[in-house]
């Protein structure tokens, strides 16, 4: 990407911008800057797929957030901030709880949410493909079906 | 990596400064984030009330930056002024737009943007630069426009910017999006686009 714009654009642009803040993206739990803790392992797109595979699990159910927080018994709040913010670091025990509703491995679960060391090259991959071929706003398309089904099933395997 | 040259107004001479917009955020960025940005973001944190600070202020670019790096479909934006970072946005081409007239359609999602902490008018007064905001939105749509998009480009604004999006920069307002915290949703169609670009 690049910009060719002239200098007069900017002159002219930037007075429209008068003093007001432009921050934008959600802002999530508030954590102060500069004292995050290591990265977790698996940080990266697992953890993305992560929110995105509860996202698409409970729209392919047809649930919203609350129901599949009652489901599980954790907060609403806590499915939301999975769902939406890269930063979230979701408790060991919700993600167990999670993996109960979706009938998935809580191993796999939990290796996705970045919680433990990542024992399965394969599921990563699979992740990286799943997070790229899911949307987190509108209806199921049938090529983020398949992509969930495919990932339910690559997350149920060595269950039980 | 590309540089674009664009310009900055200086917050106290009033002239235009000439800066440079990368389309990556580079791991020297996050230097210059580490060593400046977050020193001046805690010392302005430091002794405001909980509810006073700025809302982004605990945003780790690092990790952002870490988690998106080489997804398809992410970019990152630094951009830099006189040697110092002055802001930072990421975006992506995977969801589509909401409003009616162009639901479904295509478009570049703002993940995140910010500018330094000293560039806000509500932290340092005059602020050292001005025009972040305006180069980022203006890059936003350059990147919607080069995938084919036409300048669609969506955000979800943070509190105390909602009247930059509508107001100084010509967004929609879709109003609040219980699934986004409840942030004001904004887009902006092709028509509203071409306005931002040739406004001069």
């Amino acid at each position: 990407m690049k910009l060719n714009y002239p200098k007069a654009w900017f002159e002219q642009r930037i007075e429209t911008e008068g003093q007001v803040e432009i921050g934008a993206g959600i802002f999530a739990a508030a954590r102060p800057v500069g004292t995050a803790a290591e990265p977790r392992t698996n940080w990266c797109a697992p953890h993305l797929a992560f929110g995105q595979f509860v996202a698409l699990w409970r729209r392919n159910k047809g649930w919203n957030a609350a129901r599949l927080a009652a489901a599980a018994g954790i907060d609403r709040q806590e499915v939301l901030q999975i769902e939406y913010d890269p930063q979230c670091e979701p408790e060991p025990d919700a993600v167990f709880k999670l993996a109960d509703v979706f009938g998935v491995s809580s191993r796999a679960l939990l290796e996705l949410a970045g919680l433990v060391v990542d024992r399965a090259p394969r599921l990563r991959e699979e992740a990286s493909r799943f997070t790229v071929r899911s949307e987190s706003m509108a209806a199921l398309s049938d090529v983020e079906r398949q992509a969930l089904e495919a990932f339910v099933t690559t997350l149920s395997e060595g269950k039980g | 990596m590309t540089e674009s040259k664009v310009y900055l107004r200086d917050g106290k001479s009033a002239g235009l400064v000439e800066a440079g917009l990368f389309d990556e955020i580079t791991p020297a960025h996050l230097n210059l984030w580490d060593r400046a940005w977050v020193p001046a973001m805690q010392d302005y944190c430091a002794g405001a009330p909980p509810g006073e600070k700025p809302e982004d202020s605990h945003w780790d670019w690092r990790r952002k930056s870490r988690a998106y790096r080489g997804m398809l479909g992410y970019s990152s934006f630094a951009l830099v002024c006189r040697d110092e970072l002055q802001g930072l946005m990421m975006t992506n081409d995977v969801t589509s737009a909401r409003l009616a007239g162009q639901f479904g359609k295509p478009q570049i999602y703002v993940e995140f943007v910010a500018t330094a902490p000293w560039n806000r008018p509500k932290l340092q007064d005059p602020p050292r630069y001005r025009g972040v905001g305006q180069v980022f939105i203006l890059a936003a749509i350059e990147t919607s426009c080069e995938a084919g998009f036409k300048g669609r480009i969506g955000l979800h604004s943070l509190p105390d910017a909602e009247s930059f999006y509508e107001q100084r920069c010509g967004f929609h307002r879709l109003g609040p999006d219980s699934s986004h915290q409840n942030l004001t949703y904004f887009e902006m169609t092709e028509t509203q686009a071409d306005a931002f670009r040739h406004h001069h």
